[in-house]
């Protein structure tokens, strides 16, 4: 007897279990993302900005009354390792979504696997315009980055109100180097047209010997000079091209896209900065243009313990934050449904409202843009005044 | 024709690269001259040295001379840590087969790089040049930073020093003895087991002295040590495997050709080195200086 009720009991809690889990079931995301390697410096504090939103989601009750659970693993940077890591989480976490992956390596290829599983990808970081190029794009996948032609573009903007014409490139020789160097260009000439472009240098991506670029380049006499040499590379070369004296060459008309402008490079560079040149960031702690951005920047803080808090964990929040409206707002987690409504949604994000366009999958991401300047207030340099270029008059 | 001015920065700024490089490769050389193991762990010791150095100007704050002590102290704290690494684990590779050594300085790298990433993360760190080398100067029209000028003497005095060490001392001449006959040596009643360590050790230094050196010029972040090992791999097979002054000669033409290359074949400058030394194993396999292997 005793034995017959307890196998009944076991029989009841199996049969009940799948049902009652549901409802406390998390809604899995996937997030290959490089946390080894040099893309780590900006992989690693986008998954603690996923992270965060996560925690703080889910601190509120989730979202349709479950919990996000954000699964990260490491892409290494690589595309054939994001690939594998994109599948396993598909195939054995059972995550319903993915967000995540950094270089324009990863991006596209990632984007592969989202479409072969209908599973919604959201590119946070990856700006190569191939990503979503009309012969690429597909239902699932979206991005909240900027892409190559909004950024290049954007750095035309501001390099056609210099009283240069004479302008020279320096960009690593792969996709996105080529691709954002092209866009600067071509804006750059329909802006003005009396422009020219004196020389373009194409080191190999991660190059660490920039003299035998920057003497060739500066004996062209160039007034101005665009870079996309991006991240820790950056801090390599603008050393090497300071003790050169390549930005008094040129009084300072530097742009350096490729977040040159980013607080984690002065901070890293300190005094070593060539303070005066103009760069980008996703984000700085002291932009503080709305209550919004204060608040999140505080909380971030907070939760990275960095009285300086990165501007790349902005990169994995507004990820996670579209992902998590539009489960929302489509009330469901199928993917299908969750795609059509990622469509033209708006999402009131820290830096302010961003919208996926329908036609291209591609949010009005445009970033900050300043000239470098020394604040007191700051052992680094700071860009002042910080302004947000807004792509959405030349994104086509 | 480029303009005079621009050749001669050009010459300039490939002798700078082969100094730079010349300092890592040296010690690549020397263990294997000496103790027959391809140290692939080499690269790691000179990121290790820029990690030291980075850390010592974050003690020491930055001043006057403050730079020469950090360096100083990074390239004798990494000789100390090759000359534990060579009396626990090194010890037991001599004369095995190289594969096993191959797997073993790999895995070494793999340790101490991710130990690298436990103490100092993976944000890019930054080492401010010494304020006493901070300028620069023209000549013929070509602008030379100090440091460069610096790098560029050094370069030599090290190849010297290590030369004269080697032929003109007692010590020098038991190392020489060592690389031949490691046995017969060790029948006369020379410590050779010490003799190794301090091999290891002054190669260690060496390799610890150019990451601290490049710190002034470069980031320094994880993966910097896999990117120098493979460009001293090619210097040392171009000049040839243990030879001293192979790896001197073999330093220079790499960073001519860098610097020259980029006026020939603007976007394959790289490819112009590669092509070096695969004319060089095709013509001359052992390196331009290095003996053939019996």
């Amino acid at each position: 007897m005793h034995r017959r009720r307890l196998l009944a009991f076991l029989l009841a809690s199996i049969l009940v279990a799948p049902f009652a889990a549901n409802a406390q079931k998390p809604i899995k995301v996937g997030m290959p993302m490089p946390l080894s390697g040099p893309p780590a410096l900006f992989g690693e504090p986008a998954s603690k900005g996923a992270m965060m939103f996560v925690e703080e989601l889910n601190a509120k009750g989730g979202v349709l009354g479950r919990k996000l659970e954000l699964i990260v693993r490491d892409s290494k940077g690589d595309a054939n390792e994001a690939v594998r890591q994109a599948r396993e989480l598909i195939l054995k976490d059972n995550v319903d979504f993915l967000v995540g992956t950094l270089t324009s390596a990863e991006g596209p290829a990632v984007s592969v696997v989202a479409k072969e599983n209908k599973i919604v990808f959201i590119a946070p970081i990856p700006k190569t315009d191939q990503l979503t190029a009309q012969d690429k794009l597909h239902p699932y996948v979206f991005r909240v980055a900027a892409n190559t032609t909004m950024e290049g573009r954007s750095a035309a903007e501001i390099v056609a109100k210099w009283p240069v014409t004479k302008i020279a490139t320096m960009s690593f020789d792969y996709a996105y180097g080529q691709d954002v160097t092209k866009a600067f260009v071509e804006h750059l000439k329909k802006l003005k047209p009396s422009a020219q472009i004196v020389d373009q240098q194409w080191p190999k991506l991660g190059e660490q010997d920039y003299n035998p670029f920057i003497n060739a380049q500066m004996a062209k006499k160039p007034e101005a000079i665009f870079s996309s040499i991006w991240g820790g590379f950056f801090v390599t070369y603008s050393k090497q091209a300071r003790a050169l004296g390549v930005f008094d060459a040129v009084k300072y008309n530097f742009i350096g896209v490729g977040e040159a402008g980013s607080p984690e490079t002065t901070k890293s560079m300190g005094a070593d900065y060539p303070v005066g040149i103009w760069g980008n960031s996703y984000d700085a702690f002291y932009w503080g243009e709305t209550a919004a951005h204060k608040d999140y920047t505080a909380r971030l803080s907070k939760y990275l313990k960095d009285e300086y808090p990165s501007s790349w964990a902005i990169q994995g929040y507004i990820g996670m934050q579209f992902l998590a409206e539009a489960i929302k707002k489509a009330n469901s987690t199928d993917g299908d449904k969750v795609a059509k409504t990622l469509l033209g949604l708006t999402v009131e994000t820290p830096i302010g409202s961003q919208t996926i366009r329908e036609k291209d999958h591609q949010a009005n991401r445009g970033q900050l843009y300043g000239k470098t300047v020394m604040d007191p207030k700051y052992p680094f340099a700071i860009m002042k005044p910080l302004t947000y270029v807004d792509p959405t008059k030349f994104m086509d | 024709m480029p303009d005079p001015s621009f050749v001669f920065a050009q010459s300039v700024s490939g002798l700078t690269a082969a100094m730079f490089l010349f300092l890592i490769a040296s010690g690549l050389s020397l263990i294997f001259g000496v103790l027959r193991v391809l140290n692939f762990a080499h690269g790691t010791f000179y990121m290790l040295g820029a990690y030291c150095a980075y850390q010592f100007m974050v003690w020491l704050r930055p001043g006057p001379g403050k730079f020469w002590l950090a360096a100083l102290g990074a390239a004798l704290v990494i000789a100390a840590l090759g000359g534990v690494i060579e009396r626990l684990l090194f010890r037991h590779l001599y004369g095995k087969e190289e594969l096993y050594q191959l797997l073993f300085t790999y895995a070494l790298v793999l340790i101490l790089s991710d130990a690298a990433k436990m103490v100092w993360g993976t944000q890019q760190k930054s080492v401010t040049r010494p304020p006493e080398l901070t300028g620069a100067f023209s000549v013929f029209g070509a602008i030379i930073p100090y440091y460069n000028l610096l790098i560029i003497l050094l370069g030599p005095a090290i190849a010297l020093a290590v030369w004269y060490v080697l032929q003109r001392t007692r010590v020098g001449r038991f190392i020489r003895a060592a690389a031949l006959d490691r046995e017969t040596l060790g029948a006369l009643g020379v410590n050779v087991n010490g003799l190794y360590t301090w091999v290891f050790v002054m190669a260690s230094f060496l390799g610890g002295l150019g990451g601290a050196l490049i710190s002034p010029m470069r980031a320094t972040v994880p993966g910097m040590d896999t990117e120098v090992i493979v460009e001293a791999f090619v210097v040392v097979v171009i000049g040839g495997l243990g030879s001293f002054w192979g790896t001197f000669l073999g330093a220079l033409i790499y960073g001519q050709v860098l610097s020259f290359g980029i006026l020939f074949f603007p976007r394959f400058s790289i490819f112009a080195v590669f092509a070096l030394m695969a004319g060089v194993l095709m013509i001359r396999p052992w390196g331009l200086l290095g003996k053939p292997l019996k």
